[in-house]
């Protein structure tokens, strides 16, 4: 094998535009409308599609259905391909990928597609929710991934992407283990000062009036009462991941307080 | 002066590492504010780049996984590079392409993807991965330069973890941090409860990065065992170690001395910087 002092670097945009019997091919579709031409050049590309709808399918979608799909975005790159602008393979991927995509996208196939992800981040709410009352404890991602047929890391992305939904109503009144139907607010002691925390120094007392009641009792109930998120949930009347987000949520904002009163 | 990584990880080339690379572009992808299809083609061509390291750098056996990623005045650049056998010569990897074979499909999925790829072979040996995307705006405010001498620095030390991110004090790291120890808890099958636990754990530590390094990157390592994470963080500045885990909110409750285990650890690195160890357990059955 050559190595890198005996060949120049080697850059893929500089690759060939199409070769010259592929090239004519295209202009009898795109020009002249024939049929054999596009025939021909599904019958050459069709692997690129198959390729990729292999490559990127997801095991619950019947590989079919994939292949009609990717053949579709095939299809619509091979109307829309410049034979100019580089090989047909670098134009007609993203084309591929993008309708692939859009048949994905309720059922959670892209990355941080917005609508899935909420909808997954939900259901890996709810999935919490009932193995923690199944088991007396949280489940792990594998246990929630294995329960729900997600992949994994939808599972991470969604512990992750409920940081974001601060509309989302991971608030909503929910009912509990027994049936009885509760909002946060009628579990939560109307004294404040049970809640407060420990051993304050002066500048945290003076922030700690801007974090509302509700979270300063998350945070004792976490950092002073040593509670796990999951009890701190059964007791709030919330779900574990709204716990998670409102801690975070918290000790940003703590931090940030601080900083501005230092 | 030259350009340097905001983000370094360094991990073995083992399939489940792939996840974790994605979870940090994810958190890149973030804090550029990238849209959901620029996310998806940033994090599908450096997946395949990184499975290309996975399955043929090392002819099957185990090495090195490298990526680095670049916030640029007009966009976003990743390399992934790995110290294995090299890459197919230049006419193999045509012909591959031609025939869209299993590799020929990720260069040419890679070559799609990004606005710019470029393979090379770096002197001491392996193959680099450049890739190039457009990411308008707000990349170019977290473009780093510094010493060439301060990046060997940072790349030399080794922490003999499992896994090693180095990342500079930023807003990338308060959005990467989180999210790659999420997923390596996960690995260890932590319950949800403690995985948004050491997602507080990170928080504190990338909000504080900026105050209490001693150089240019937090370098956090990690060895992951079942219910077990152990995290080495450094090259920290006299008594920061301390003073992370004991004051880390504020005054408030020390949030790291509560959620991790008791017996964190700070061992002095050469004789200058300190390294502050911390075991998260998930004590749970």
């Amino acid at each position: 094998m050559p190595s890198l002092a005996t060949r120049p670097q080697s850059t893929l945009r500089t690759a060939p535009a199409a070769p010259n019997h592929v090239r004519e091919m295209f202009v009898r579709w795109q020009r002249d409308r024939d049929p054999a031409a596009r025939e021909a050049l599904v019958r050459q590309f069709m692997p690129l599609a198959r390729g990729l709808a292999r490559r990127y399918g997801r095991s619950s979608e019947p590989f079919e259905d994939l292949l009609q799909v990717a053949s579709l975005g095939l299809l619509k790159a091979l109307d829309r391909y410049d034979t100019d602008r580089g090989p047909f393979p670098s134009f007609a991927v993203p084309t591929i990928l993008g309708e692939m995509r859009r048949y994905f996208r309720d059922s959670g196939w892209a990355v941080h597609v917005p609508r899935g992800a909420q909808e997954r981040a939900l259901k890996v709410r709810d999935a919490q929710e009932r193995l923690a009352n199944e088991h007396g404890r949280a489940p792990s991602v594998n246990q929630l991934a294995e329960y729900l047929e997600f992949d994994i890391e939808d599972v991470i992305d969604a512990l992750q992407a409920v940081q974001a939904y601060d509309t989302l109503s991971l608030d909503a009144p929910r009912p509990r283990a027994d049936g009885e139907v509760v909002a946060y607010g009628d579990t939560l002691g109307q004294d404040d000062e049970r809640y407060e925390l420990v051993e304050l120094d002066a500048t945290v007392s003076a922030v700690l009036g801007h974090i509302p009641a509700r979270e300063r009792a998350i945070l004792r109930m976490r950092f002073v009462e040593d509670l796990t998120q999951t009890e701190i949930a059964e007791r709030v009347g919330i779900s574990q991941m709204q716990v998670s987000r409102l801690l975070r949520r918290s000790l940003e904002q703590l931090r940030t307080l601080t900083q501005d009163a230092g | 002066m030259a350009e340097i990584p905001n983000l370094r990880l360094r991990l073995p080339n083992r399939p489940e590492n792939v996840l974790v690379v994605r979870q940090a572009l994810s958190g890149v992808a973030e804090c550029l504010a990238l849209d959901a299809i620029e996310t998806n083609d940033v994090n599908t061509a450096v997946t395949e780049a990184c499975n290309n390291v996975v399955a043929h750098a090392y002819e099957g056996g185990e090495g090195l996984l490298e990526v680095d990623v670049y916030a640029q005045a007009d966009g976003l650049a990743v390399i992934v590079r790995d110290h294995g056998i090299g890459m197919p010569a230049a006419d193999e990897r045509e012909r591959e392409r031609e025939e869209q074979s299993l590799g020929g499909l990720g260069l040419v999925v890679i070559d799609s993807l990004s606005r710019a790829v470029e393979f090379t072979e770096p002197a001491a040996g392996g193959t680099e991965v450049r890739m190039q995307f457009g990411a308008p705006g707000k990349a170019a405010s977290l473009a780093l330069e510094a010493d060439e001498q301060e990046l060997a620095l940072a790349s030399e030390r080794a922490l003999g973890s499992n896994v090693e991110l180095q990342v500079a004090p930023s807003a990338m790291a308060r959005a990467v941090l989180p999210r790659v120890l999420s997923a390596l808890a996960a690995r260890a099958y932590f319950s949800t409860d403690r995985i948004s636990d050491v997602q507080l754990v990170a928080d504190v530590l990338a909000a504080k990065a900026g105050d209490s390094i001693s150089g240019s990157y937090l370098d956090v390592g990690v060895n992951v065992a079942p219910r077990n994470l152990e995290l080495r963080i450094g090259p920290l500045q006299t008594g920061q170690g301390e003073s992370l885990v004991a004051a880390a909110a504020d005054g408030l409750a020390p949030v790291i001395e509560r959620l991790t285990d008791e017996r964190h650890r700070v061992a002095r690195a050469d004789g200058s910087a300190e390294m502050l160890e911390l075991h998260l357990v998930d004590r749970q059955r």
